[in-house]
């Protein structure tokens, strides 16, 4: 649908240009602001505790937003990222139960059957996501939304909703819970995906046709850019990080569990793209900004937490932040392409 | 209503005459629907037994009515995330206000009125911000109701303080769920009048016939005169009363507010309209779209329950179905150009 519609509605790309600049300035303010009044008020929220606690959550909500953020870009919509989440976990847990009663004492073997069945998952929904939108233009919103609740109903068969265990310790105590320099394994690796994802938005041709893909469809099919494989690229894409968020939530917790991910993360992964000024109208977006809103959301979320608000009151601060977000970009969009 | 969409996508392409086969892919999902029963009604007769029909009936009434509102703002290329969290909201605004005027000692009818005015107005409310921050904000729908969506659900638990809320009374049950009209349930009947009000509204009233023109040329629209705007905020708030009176509805069924009634809602309201053959890209879709569709998800969750399939499998199906459902509404927009 997305992809339809930026096609029949050429953009200003200055005025949104300069409107995401704008962001880039502001966010990272109301970061600097929330940590600074959070310190202040509260010493418990620079603990060494909360702080690794808030950085291990900000790396699996970036890992998700990451791939969530280049399908938007390309003018797509991925609702199946939670569902994959979990099933990536369910089949790493299961795998790697099923290998230590066929190979004992084999961990390397082990884990990498568990780590390449659940990649292998997230390939596999990509795959389907990417085909049925690329090739058989159904709408992404459709396609995703249907993929989201086979994909949950798989992973809840599997398991009959029961956690799984059997994980060898190595793969937990040696991976998932342990420290390098300090800092938890999963923030490492997040750093890794925002690294990566950001050479290959600026400097690969990849990242280059899926902008152009998303700003404007027609122009990049006349420029000779192969529009289905890189669709197809970015679902792929956004559903193996999924799935590598659900194996790193799998090895952290001890267990696979099909209640991981879910529409809260589908929905969180969203907000933090949006909030980073990534474009629903697709082609603007940049990959560093929505990790920094991966992280603003995670401290909020622990803020409030911390404040002892109502866990049930939390949603509203959310939903506020969120459209007011937009609502600000749109309204400086407006303002800026008036002058 | 095939005609008047018909009629519109003629207008636009410039097309005048009706494709052959154009009433076969008409047919199509009432034949799928005949075809299901009857599947469904060889691995288990039960499934054809008047009782089962009956109550195919009455689960259809909630989900079209639910697919109606979100058909009308679907048609203007919108949708609407927060209708399921509306529901839940208006449940638990709706109990908790009966149960308060029931409290404070004031008569039926007050309770009832007290009850009616907390739903409607709640859902009104929501209407109301979600066309305002889409409409006049300019925020995109999918980012607008994603908002009132985590709003709503904050608010719906809050009040109940995540407990169902006792204390509807039973006038209000037998009204809304026990009461009939000449034999034939509440719930259906609701259903049935809204939906020939709607019909008409949409058929016949300029409000109604420039939703189908906002979506299938939103510029268009605004260089004819239209007040976009003004219409969009109006569409966005008829959407959410109209969950409202589903979701006061569905209270009454239940006898208790429940902030977790609209659950999965939005997304299968979404999915019983798009099944039905409204368009994502806005300007098709009707009435009948949406009872169709919203009657193919009900029998098809109906059957595969009497059939004793797995629920967790009925997610894949669904799943499935919905992907199946949009790609042969594809493949027939292609046949027709």
């Amino acid at each position: 649908m997305s992809t339809a519609l930026t096609a029949t509605q050429p953009r200003t790309s200055t005025g949104s240009g300069r409107s995401i600049a704008g962001w880039i300035g502001l966010l990272p303010a109301l970061l600097v602001a929330l940590v600074a009044g959070m310190s202040a008020i509260d010493p418990q929220f620079y603990g060494i505790i909360n702080i690794l606690n808030i950085l291990r959550n900000a790396s699996f909500l970036a890992i998700v937003a990451c791939g969530q953020a280049l399908v938007i870009i390309a003018g797509g919509f991925d609702l199946s990222v939670g569902a994959v989440v979990a099933l990536a976990s369910v089949v790493t847990a299961k795998t790697m139960a099923a290998a230590a009663v066929a190979f004992p004492g084999n961990n390397a073997l082990i884990i990498a059957s568990g780590v390449a069945a659940g990649l292998g998952c997230g390939l596999l929904v990509g795959l389907v996501n990417g085909f049925c939108v690329a090739k058989l233009k159904v709408s992404g919103f459709v396609v995703t939304l249907g993929t989201m609740s086979a994909t949950a109903g798989v992973g809840l068969m599997i398991t009959s909703g029961i956690p799984v265990y059997g994980m060898p310790e190595a793969f937990v105590k040696g991976f998932g819970r342990a420290q390098v320099l300090g800092l938890p394994t999963a923030v490492y690796l997040a750093l890794a995906v925002i690294l990566v994802t950001m050479f290959a938005q600026r400097r690969t041709l990849f990242g280059r046709y899926v902008y152009a893909i998303g700003g404007n469809v027609d122009a990049a099919v006349v420029s000779g850019v192969s529009i289905q494989r890189h669709i197809v690229g970015t679902y792929v894409l956004s559903s193996v990080l999924a799935a590598l968020a659900g194996i790193l939530l799998t090895a952290q917790v001890g267990s696979g569990q099909a209640s991981f991910g879910g529409d809260r993360m589908m929905l969180q992964s969203i907000a933090a793209a949006v909030i980073g000024g990534v474009s629903l109208r697709g082609g603007v977006g940049r990959v560093e900004i929505v990790a920094i809103s991966a992280l603003f959301l995670t401290i909020l979320g622990n803020a409030l937490n911390l404040l002892h608000i109502d866990s049930r009151l939390q949603p509203v601060f959310l939903g506020v932040i969120m459209v007011a977000a937009v609502a600000l970009d749109e309204l400086s969009r407006r303002r800026k392409s008036r002058v | 209503m095939s005609d008047l969409e018909l009629s519109v996508a003629a207008k636009d392409t410039g097309q005048t005459r009706r494709l052959p086969a154009e009433w076969l892919w008409s047919a199509m999902l009432p034949i799928a629907l005949v075809v299901l029963l009857l599947g469904f009604a060889a691995v288990d007769s039960r499934v054809l037994s008047p009782a089962n029909l009956l109550n195919i009936a009455q689960q259809t009434s909630y989900l079209a009515l639910f697919a109606m509102a979100q058909t009308v703002v679907i048609l203007t290329r919108g949708f609407d995330l927060a209708l399921g969290p509306t529901v839940s909201m208006v449940s638990v605004g709706t109990a908790l206000a009966m149960a308060g005027a029931t409290a404070s000692g004031h008569d039926t009818t007050t309770v009832l009125l007290a009850g009616l005015g907390a739903g409607f107005g709640l859902g009104i409310a929501c209407g109301l911000f979600n066309g305002v921050v889409i409409a006049l904000l300019g925020v995109n729908p999918f980012v607008a109701t994603l908002g009132s969506y985590n709003i709503a659900i904050g608010v719906a638990t809050t009040l109940s303080a995540g407990r169902p809320v006792q204390g509807v009374p039973g006038t209000f049950s037998q009204i809304f769920y026990g009461g009939n009209i000449f034999g034939v349930p509440a719930a259906i009947a609701i259903t049935v009048a809204i939906g020939i009000v709607l019909q008409l509204m949409l058929a016949r009233t300029v409000f109604g016939r420039s939703l189908y023109i906002i979506g299938t040329n939103p510029r268009a629209a605004a260089v004819a005169g239209l007040p976009v705007k003004r219409i969009l905020v109006l569409t966005y708030v008829l959407c959410s009363a109209l969950a409202a009176l589903g979701a006061i509805m569905m209270t009454a069924r239940t006898g208790s507010g429940e902030p977790n009634l609209g659950g999965s809602l939005s997304l299968q309201a979404i999915a019983g309209a798009v099944v039905g053959g409204t368009s994502l890209a806005g300007g098709r879709g009707g009435v009948g779209t949406a009872v169709l569709g919203a009657l193919f998800v009900t029998i098809l969750s109906n059957g595969m329950n009497l059939t004793r399939i797995d629920g967790y499998v009925q997610m894949v199906v669904l799943g499935a179905i919905v992907i199946i459902g949009v790609l042969l509404d594809r493949l027939r927009l292609e046949r027709r150009q």
